[in-house]
């Protein structure tokens, strides 16, 4: 008690120098700057707007070699004469087609070993051990053995494009699965619920935000590889595939080779489109008719 | 009210009655020691290094058994011969240095570049919205067809490699602090400001821990994504930059056609990877959000 330093009582007092209160403006009508400026697509149009100005602007002033970085203008001229002229489209549509089929056959074998690992101990033990090992290997190290095995040819980059989404996507899948609460499971159970019906109708559903996110992972992984095959072997592989014009990895590559710089710039504009379209169309509409609208998800 | 009571069926109440056949209830046995087979087999451990021996048996007999030619697919034991005698006799090692000293680079690099960013993002909305307009362009684009342009700009050469990790570190950890930082409850934000924190110490002391969760992930991406294109850019061009690195072991071994070469490689590859994620990203997780109790 006598260890307590001693509480000290302060005097009441008044203050008198006090004024009205004064608030400001509590509320008042935004000027029209202000209402446009809080717009978010405007400031964000605006700051790509900055950008390409700022870029034109630079090359233009400091007078920098066009080889080294093209005029804006330029770029956009090439994206445009690309498209019209010379197949842009197609060498998309050529990247897509590989991408997809490689994307489809790796979403199936990872449901498959999925199911293993969700059936038996063993499966389970099995997808672990592999996922460890093979998660962290990057796909496009297998390349150089595929080309080997399969031969130069879009066989080749599927299968490396299989490496790259099997192991997150089941990875992914399995911990959803995994992570599915017990009173979910029983009142599966309880309706009778076996076997496949069981995966599919209660399992899938509750374990889906992390399937999705299995799924986004592996179709970033697998987006990047592709891009990466092409640009590393896809001469070789554009040689003798029937398709004439290759990928737009090789649309890169070879642009860059000839030193057509505004063409590199316009095929990397096409990649970040596509790469936006697949992120923010497919993917985020998925989310939004799924995992938001079953509310498992916020925004 | 009538209406419907007449549409409903009748009730039907079943007459009570007794089971006499039931005997005294058996519950076999409920406790049973385990046999030593099966108290082995419950240890995880055990489990997965029989399935990795059985894998690598596997290999083994398939190679022999079927005569596969080895410039196709080695066998087992030549593949890790080959990686123990480069290891120690060959220069393997200083390739892995290599890979893992550029890696640093980069990767340290990208980081302090995130940092900035977010930095500026919650000081001021214009950073807010330019980071949110970077990341939504250049997250969806592969850092490795960066490559072409940074091979111009910088020439062959550890630069090139460096500015194409930036660009796949910066990206993912930005977008995921931000939107982190974001998510940070207003409740917390505002004891911060109790505690009379502002600027950097604010972000430091509040803003990063609350965030941290969600940092790391990003941190994880990132790494995943710089290791992948690591690989990849040394596959094109590794060996202009003197010794080269692992990924240009690789390609070396895949052009002289020494298949367990590249089995060696990717040997390691592996092994570098394991040890990041499972030591390294999963020592710091202990450390933080864990013992935090952010995550379980």
């Amino acid at each position: 008690m006598s260890s307590l330093p001693q509480t000290i009582v302060r005097p009441e007092f008044e203050t008198d120098g006090l004024g009205a209160a004064d608030h400001g403006d509590v509320a008042r009508r935004l000027t029209l700057y202000e209402r446009i400026s809080n717009m978010d697509s405007v400031r964000k149009f605006s700051i790509l707007l900055v950008f390409m100005v700022a870029w034109e602007m630079y090359t233009r002033i400091s007078g920098v070699s066009h080889f080294m970085l093209p005029k804006f203008s330029d770029t956009a001229a090439s994206l445009f004469t690309a498209v019209l002229n010379e197949n842009l489209l197609i060498m998309v549509w050529n990247s897509l087609t590989i991408l997809i089929t490689g994307y489809a056959i790796g979403l199936g074998i990872a449901a498959l070993l999925t199911t293993a690992a969700i059936m038996t101990r063993f499966g389970s033990d099995l997808l672990s051990t592999l996922t460890a090992m093979l998660n962290p290997l990057p796909a496009i190290a297998l390349l150089p053995l595929a080309l080997l095995w399969f031969g130069l040819g879009a066989e080749s980059i599927v299968f490396t494009l299989l490496h790259s989404v099997i192991w997150p996507v089941a990875l992914n899948a399995h911990t959803g699965f995994m992570g599915v609460s017990e009173t979910q499971r029983m009142v599966g159970r309880n309706y009778g619920l076996k076997g496949l019906t069981y995966v599919i109708k209660l399992l899938i559903p509750a374990a889906f935000p992390s399937i999705l996110m299995g799924m986004k992972i592996g179709w970033a992984f697998a987006w990047r590889t592709l891009i990466a095959a092409e640009l590393v072997f896809g001469g070789s592989i554009s040689d003798t595939a029937e398709t004439e014009s290759g990928g737009l990895g090789w649309f890169i590559f070879s642009n860059q080779m000839d030193m057509q710089i505004p063409h590199v710039f316009a095929g990397l504009f096409t990649v970040i489109v596509v790469g936006i379209v697949v992120e923010n169309v497919i993917f985020t509409n998925l989310e939004i008719r799924t995992v938001r609208r079953w509310g498992m998800q916020s925004s | 009210m009538n209406t419907t009571a007449k549409n409903l069926p009748e009730l039907v109440i079943r007459p009570e009655f007794e089971n006499t056949d039931i005997k005294d209830a058996h519950t076999g046995d409920i406790a049973v020691e385990l046999s030593a087979f099966e108290k082995v087999w419950n240890i995880n451990g055990v489990r997965k290094a029989v399935i990795l021996l059985g894998l690598m048996v596997t290999w083994q007999v398939y190679t022999v058994a079927l005569d596969v030619e080895p410039l196709m697919f080695p066998t087992f034991l030549i593949a890790a011969e080959r990686l123990i005698v480069d290891l120690f006799t060959g220069t393997l090692i200083f390739k892995i240095w290599f890979s893992v000293k550029v890696l640093l680079i980069g990767y340290s690099a990208g980081m302090a570049i995130a940092a900035v960013l977010v930095l500026w993002a919650t000081a001021s909305r214009l950073g807010s919205d330019f980071i949110a307009t970077a990341t939504a362009m250049f997250n969806p684009l592969p850092a490795i067809a960066m490559l072409p342009l940074a091979m111009l700009w910088f020439g062959l050469g550890t630069a090139s490699l460096v500015f194409v990790l930036i660009h796949s570190v910066l990206w993912a950890v930005a977008l995921n602090t931000h939107s982190g930082f974001k998510n940070v409850t207003e409740t917390l934000k505002m004891i911060g400001e109790n505690y009379g924190l502002r600027g950097v110490p604010f972000v430091c002391k509040v803003l990063v821990p609350a965030a941290f969760p969600s940092i790391l992930s990003g941190m994880k991406v990132g790494w995943a994504f710089a290791w992948r294109t690591l690989i990849g850019a040394e596959l094109v061009f590794g060996a202009s930059s003197g010794s080269g690195g692992l990924g240009w072991y690789i390609f070396e071994s895949s052009q002289n056609i020494e298949t367990e070469g590249v089995f060696a490689g990717l040997f390691m590859v592996i092994l570098i990877g394991i040890v990041v994620e499972n030591v390294v990203f999963r020592n710091v997780e202990l450390k933080t959000v864990y013992r935090w109790g952010m995550q379980r």
